[in-house]
């Protein structure tokens, strides 16, 4: 059968075969390559479910992909196949207030949602730091999270309903618009996080936030990372949730002060961001009971002068991964090792552990992320011209995800496994990925969606 | 005369093209097809540029955003024998530069890209569009390919007083020459009480053939341009083209003091003795004057001078391309067009006329239609003199 011009019958123009197109799609933002046959651009469920079936149909691999910012090769065709750019199916279809949510297409940004959600008062919580290009499908399918998720929770706790297209070509709803329900499986849940290996994803309802009155944030500079860990543990066993909590280790603050010497930010530590949101008086109690708790261990502390001030720390956070060039020209931040996670005791330990990893293999390393959730991205820079360097890299990373598991936690905190992490998850979950590869068998048997991910 | 190439004049981490000895230590011999691979590594395919190129966001393809051309660019350095199959990619960049100054990893995508596209035309990888643009700058010394005189726009006798030295040259550029004299003329009107002379014999800036890749055609271009401005003695070049202005001062030798005319006007405010008009306007800045060289209150403090500015959605350095630059507006006419109607789409309610300070982009903004008059900066000067 002539693929292409079967391809052709359901998406006309919008299929590409050509050789430079096919390898814009060869990759994402992680080091997992994968040269995909087909290129196409669906624009309704139907169309994905015909490509899907005439896929299934001729055991053709396909591989959904958003804005291609994952970091960890999820949306990367490692078995070649047909790769669904479904960042053109980006249409809000409907602002469904009066039920507190949202009903999307899959390839909207997540900036843009909050965008539009802003004149209501509300706004989808998740946020990762790629959510001025990222998708809402890629956030479903990887349970993205981001700086908020310390309070506000993951992508998880947001996904009221589904609109999936099956292996076969099936179209499903895995929910419905109630808040709650007790009618069998939950295969909402099922679907987010399943990296695109069960279902594609064509629709989705989402619960939305009131967006908070106020934001406030305090800005703690300490003695190393490690004590910096302490303070949150004991800001968390005071009883207190800021709205976020972040690392900045203090590599990570020279690459930012390099990208904006205006930023206001301590000069000497690791530093911790503590953001707390509500009305004007429960934040700023809030704040006042955090400078309380961590001004002991601290170097300085305080608290965010302006709301500019905030919004260009954050705004400088958001792209700190990518700019340790800023520093060294001659390095390139490699996304790997970046997204392990432990419970939130542990932390300082995980702190030193990756410091000490760091050293032990001569690599330069910023320790930044959600440490209010365990989650620390460890952003390790080589030349990428020199192979020593990417040798002692993987070496490194292996031993950072191994340090995760025996930590009791996790390889990837946010990000997903997809083929970067794949080899991992025997470690992570022993006889319970046997239960992940027989559901993968019963809802795909032929193995053509997203094959080579998620170690199934 | 050695072209002065953005990247060296600029000095950080630009993309070149390195020396064959390094490239023969990189490979072990001569590669095809090489830019500097260190502005290309740096790279680490985020995605910031995905969401802010303008290309993209009408052509919706990866290989139409910056990233793409990123990743195409290294598939060539890595061994992909080049292709025609590249073009529609690396030749639909309109090198607005958005992309660099979005990059948390300081790439600067528009050198990148240039440097590649040398590389191409190195290869005898070039568009017809490309070719044509090129035949025309050298076989008749503008863009357009036009054979008529280039000082058309000016009288026989205002012609012959104009002075053979002077401090300062008016460079007026292929688009005011040819297409729009009226802009010519107003400029002229304005600057000559500074003395301003013309260049007897001016040739295209060479922006086109640097944009697109010829960059040795170029050189012989800029040449004739600059044996005249020595001849003339000046020490400061005045454009109103935010292209030639770009080219002028970042590829020429830099001995030449280029000023953008917005620039000009700002510093002689006084002098000029502006009339206050009714007018409420909006301002789009052009990419090669703007996030190219970050001339971005001149045109404001002008305005402001004369009547209301009302600002577009996004301006300065987020301000969005009108689509006409990187050989786009040749090569690819509905691409560009669509990128003029997408910044129409910022201009505010209430305005009287749209605002800019480069003849391209008042072409490209006024093919793309809409209800509000684009007019070029020296316009709304000459009408505040003139009331």
């Amino acid at each position: 059968m002539d693929i292409t011009a079967e391809l052709r019958k359901i998406v006309g123009v919008r299929l590409s075969v050509s050789p430079s197109e096919l390898y814009c799609y060869s990759s994402d933002a992680s080091q997992v390559k994968g040269m995909p046959d087909y290129i196409v651009r669906p624009k309704s469920a139907d169309e994905v479910s015909r490509i899907v079936k005439l896929a299934y149909e001729n055991n053709i691999p396909v591989t959904a992909r958003g804005a291609g910012t994952g970091l960890a090769g999820g949306a990367v065709p490692v078995r070649g196949g047909i790769v669904l750019d479904m960042s053109g199916m980006n249409r809000i279809l409907e602002f469904d207030i009066d039920n507190i949510q949202v009903v999307v297409e899959p390839g909207i940004v997540q900036d843009s949602l909050n965008e539009a959600l802003k004149p209501y008062g509300f706004f989808f919580p998740p946020n990762p730091g790629s959510s001025a290009m990222c998708t809402i499908g890629g956030m479903i399918a990887y349970n993205a999270s981001g700086m908020r998720c310390v309070k506000y929770g993951t992508t998880r706790n947001y996904v009221r309903d589904l609109e999936v297209v099956l292996a076969d070509g099936t179209i499903i709803h895995t929910g419905s618009k109630m808040l709650k329900s007790a009618a069998g499986y939950d295969l909402t849940q099922l679907i987010i996080g399943s990296e695109g290996t069960l279902g594609i994803v064509t629709k989705a309802s989402l619960k939305v936030a009131p967006l908070p009155k106020t934001r406030k944030l305090v800005i703690a500079s300490f003695e190393n990372a490690e004590i910096a860990g302490k303070a949150v543990v004991k800001t968390f066993s005071n009883g207190i949730i800021p709205s976020a909590c972040e690392i900045l280790d203090r590599v990570s603050l020279q690459v930012l002060k390099r990208y904006d010497p205006e930023l206001v930010l301590p000069s000497e530590g690791d530093v911790l961001l503590f953001e707390v949101d509500g009305t004007e008086n429960s934040a700023r109690e809030a704040a006042e009971q955090i400078m309380e708790v961590c001004s002991p261990l601290a170097l300085s502390i305080k608290l965010a002068e302006s709301q500019k001030e905030m919004a260009d720390i954050w705004a400088a956070r958001k792209l700190v991964g990518a700019a340790v060039s800023r520093l060294d020209p001659s390095k390139t931040r490699i996304y790997v090792g970046e997204d392990v996670g432990v419970p939130i005791k542990r932390i300082p330990e995980l702190l030193r552990r990756a410091q000490e990893i760091s050293e032990q293999f001569n690599l330069p390393a910023m320790k930044y992320g959600h440490i209010g959730d365990g989650n620390l991205h460890l952003a390790l820079f080589i030349d990428v011209l020199n192979k020593d360097e990417w040798d002692r890299l993987n070496r490194a990373v292996d031993l950072i995800h191994r340090t995760a598991i025996e930590l009791g936690g996790t390889v990837s905190s946010e990000h997903g496994i997809g083929a970067a992490r794949a080899k991992y998850m025997e470690a992570q979950w022993g006889p319970a990925l046997e239960v992940m590869r027989a559901i993968k068998k019963v809802l795909d048997p032929k193995g053509i969606l997203n094959p080579g991910k998620l170690g199934l | 005369m050695k072209v002065v190439k953005n990247e060296e004049k600029r000095n950080i981490g630009r993309a070149k093209e390195p020396h064959k000895s390094e490239i023969s230590e990189m490979k072990g011999k001569e590669q095809l097809f090489e830019v500097d691979r260190r502005s290309v590594y740096k790279c680490v395919q985020c995605g910031t540029c995905r969401s802010v190129c303008p290309v993209f966001n009408v052509v919706g393809w990866e290989s139409a955003n910056t990233r793409g051309r990123m990743l195409i660019i290294k598939s060539l350095l890595e061994g992909r024998p080049p292709s025609e199959d590249v073009l529609p990619s690396l030749a639909s960049c309109t090198t607005c530069g958005i992309c660099a100054a979005k990059c948390p990893a300081g790439v600067n995508p528009p050198d990148v890209v240039e440097a590649a596209r040398a590389q191409l035309v190195k290869c005898g990888i070039t568009t017809e569009s490309q070719e044509k643009l090129r035949t025309s700058v050298i076989t008749s010394g503008n863009s357009f390919g036009e054979t008529k005189d280039r000082l058309g726009w000016i009288s026989k006798p205002e012609r012959s007083k104009l002075p053979e030295k002077s401090d300062y040259v008016y460079f007026v550029g292929c688009f005011d020459s040819y297409r729009y004299p009226e802009f010519a003329k107003k400029t002229f009107q304005v600057l000559q009480r500074f003395g301003v002379t013309l260049l007897p014999d001016e040739q295209c800036c060479a922006s086109p053939l640097l944009r697109t890749g010829f960059r040795e055609d170029a050189e012989k271009v800029m040449k004739r341009n600059l044996e005249q401005i020595r001849k003339v003695g000046a020490h400061t070049i005045i454009t109103s083209c935010a292209g030639c202005y770009t080219t002028l001062k970042n590829n020429y030798p830099e001995e030449l003091h280029v000023i953008s005319l917005p620039e000009f006007l700002a510093e002689h405010l006084e002098e000029l003795r502006l009339k206050r008009l009714d007018l409420t306007v909006t301002y789009h800045d052009p990419c090669h004057l703007g996030r190219h060289n970050k001339i971005y209150e001149a045109p404001r403090k002008v305005i402001q001078a004369i009547c209301t500015l009302k600002e577009m959605k996004n301006i300065k350095e987020d301000s969005r391309c009108c689509g006409g630059g990187g050989g786009v507006r040749i090569g690819y006419p509905d691409i560009s067009l669509g990128l003029a109607r997408s910044r129409l789409e910022d201009v505010p309610e209430g305005v009287d006329y749209i605002v800019t300070s480069c003849p391209l982009c008042v072409r490209n903004l006024r093919d793309a239609g809409g209800d509000i008059e684009v007019i070029d900066i020296v316009e709304l000067v000459a009408m505040a003199i003139e009331s």
